[in-house]
């Protein structure tokens, strides 16, 4: 599903954020991203829907070459991927029910698949009772409950979640990694970029570990710190 | 793209000049202020046009032959004039026709012409009419190398007058409207940026989210088409009944001068400014891409 070779991101500035990553993450894995700030866990993301180009080897996703695909694809691409983001980017002046259609309606899906799809999507993050609700008037863990139901509302092939939880309190981050599992368990790619240890932990999950852009770890049903038995 | 696709980028369209109202009057003012004085120089230069071609078919040379030219050497003349590139028409006024003119300009007063008895000082010549006021000067220079022809007049004054003064009217007018027109240019430019500024949240979720780029591009096509468009409709508006109304007023006032009618002209001129109000907003859209691909 997702494939690294040779990965090298260099920025203009000179900054070199990922140097020589080899990463294959398979259809239907959950795979944890960790390691400390600036280790280029979401540069890695941002390559993998085509917000940023690699500046050296081979990026892709779903079998298309996402580094050197031509820009009339892009969109074609992210309809593919869903993506969440720790400070979760709704759009403040419509309601949630508008803020999770609008991703559908942007690629003209049909008003009546919308409505089916945005009622099961609620169902699926927990916020039936919340629909007419403007992103104002929600709890951080509320908010981010809709950008997630946002990024899945597509039906995306994978899900890339850049620190989900970084902005929640202990309580909404539990609840939301339940619920970043129970997508996966429904067959979704899920990679999921974090610093929350106790969350990675707990979800005896593949844990890929990243020191100044190098992949240091990568291991199966793993912790997130090395040589941690529980 | 789908009809709802379009209703969508419409309501994104209204929603960005609802949200900056002021920068949208601006923009719909300039324009229409830009279109108005480039539509009124249109017809001003219209109106100079029709004048001066009437003037220009008044306005003709006299090439008088000596008393003593035969009929046959005139007629030659007149033949070989027709054939000059510069000459509109030309034809012979003999000294008879001369004097009944003559006659006819004093109208009351003919009886001073009587102490001339039966004598008839005049002398034939050729009338000849250019095609434009500035062959004028040329043309008369030729007709006086003609053989038999004594002397050759014309009104160069008014004629050269007149032509500079709707040269000036035409660059002073066209500057004008070009420099306006680069004035709306700009506040449209500036009020679709403020709404890409101001929509930066919603365009970057639709990139996120998988929207073509054209999607992403449309409301802001479609934003300075409207304030193109409601601008120019001004503008037209203004122009088609301003100048009906002028046309009548002058038709009682002014019958002598011959304005032109309001249709085709003025309805021709109004149609083009609404052209232009929309390639304005084309224009002020497609130089904000960049501004867009940026966000
Ligand atoms: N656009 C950019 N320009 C220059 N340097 C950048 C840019 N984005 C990230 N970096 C740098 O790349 C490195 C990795 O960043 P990032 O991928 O955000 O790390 P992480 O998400 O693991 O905290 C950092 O040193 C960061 O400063
Ligand atoms: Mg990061």
């Amino acid at each position: 599903m997702i494939s690294l070779r040779n990965v090298g991101k260099a920025f203009p500035n000179g900054v070199v954020a990922l140097r020589d990553v080899d990463l294959e993450i398979s259809k239907g894995e959950f795979a944890f991203l960790v390691g400390p700030s600036g280790a280029g866990k979401s540069t890695l993301l941002r390559l993998l829907f085509r917000e940023d180009v690699p500046t050296t080897g081979v990026v892709s996703v779903n079998g298309h070459d996402v580094g050197r695909m031509r820009r009339r694809q892009i969109p074609f691409l992210r309809r593919q991927i869903g993506v969440v983001f720790q400070d979760f980017r709704l759009l403040p002046q419509r309601t949630v029910t508008e803020n999770i259609a609008f991703a559908l309606r942007v690629v003209e899906v049909h008003p009546k698949e919308i409505k089916r799809r945005v009622a099961q999507v609620l169902d699926l993050v927990g916020l039936p009772d919340r629909a007419g609700a403007l992103p104002g008037q929600l709890s951080g863990g509320e908010q981010q409950r809709v950008a997630l139901a946002r990024a899945m509302v597509g039906r995306p092939l994978v899900l890339l979640a850049d620190e989900p939880t970084g902005n929640l309190d202990p309580v909404n981050a539990a609840e939301m990694m339940k619920t970043l599992l129970e997508i996966n368990r429904l067959g979704t790619t899920v990679v999921m970029a974090t610093h929350a240890a106790h969350l990675v932990d707990r979800a005896r999950q593949r844990v890929v570990a990243m020191v100044d852009g190098q992949i240091r770890r990568d291991e199966l049903a793993a912790s997130y710190s090395e040589g941690v038995v529980e | 793209m789908r009809l709802r696709t379009w209703s969508f980028c419409l309501s994104e369209a209204n929603q960005n000049l609802l949200r900056n109202p002021v920068l949208a009057i601006a923009s719909i003012t300039t324009t229409a202020v830009s279109l108005l004085v480039l539509g009124m120089f249109l017809l001003l230069t219209a109106n100079v046009n029709q004048i001066t071609s009437n003037i220009e078919n008044q306005v003709a040379v006299r090439a008088f032959f000596k008393q003593s030219t035969k009929t046959a050497q005139e007629q030659s003349a007149l033949a070989e004039v027709r054939k000059w590139p510069k000459v509109r028409s030309a034809k012979i006024i003999t000294r008879q026709e001369a004097l009944r003119q003559l006659k006819s300009e004093f109208g009351d007063q003919a009886s001073v012409l009587n102490s001339l008895g039966t004598a008839n000082p005049l002398e034939d010549s050729l009338s000849v009419t250019a095609k434009s006021p500035a062959d004028v000067a040329p043309l008369a220079k030729s007709l006086g190398n003609l053989t038999g022809v004594v002397k050759v007049s014309y009104q160069s004054q008014v004629v050269t007058r007149l032509f500079s003064l709707i040269n000036a009217i035409r660059i002073v007018g066209l500057g004008i409207g070009i420099l306006l027109l680069l004035g709306a240019l700009l506040v449209i430019n500036n009020a679709i940026r403020l709404g890409i500024v101001s929509r930066r949240r919603e365009i970057a979720i639709m990139r996120l989210v998988g929207a073509t780029e054209s999607l992403v591009h449309w409301p802001f096509i479609l934003e300075g088409l409207i304030l193109g468009l409601i601008g120019s409709v001004l503008a037209a508006v203004i122009a088609w009944w301003g100048y009906a109304a002028l046309y009548t007023g002058a038709a009682h006032s002014l019958p002598f001068v011959p304005l032109v009618t309001p249709i085709p002209t003025a309805r021709d001129v109004a149609v083009l400014i609404v052209v232009l109000g929309v390639l304005l907003g084309a224009v002020g859209f497609r130089l904000s891409v960049r501004r867009l691909a940026r966000v």
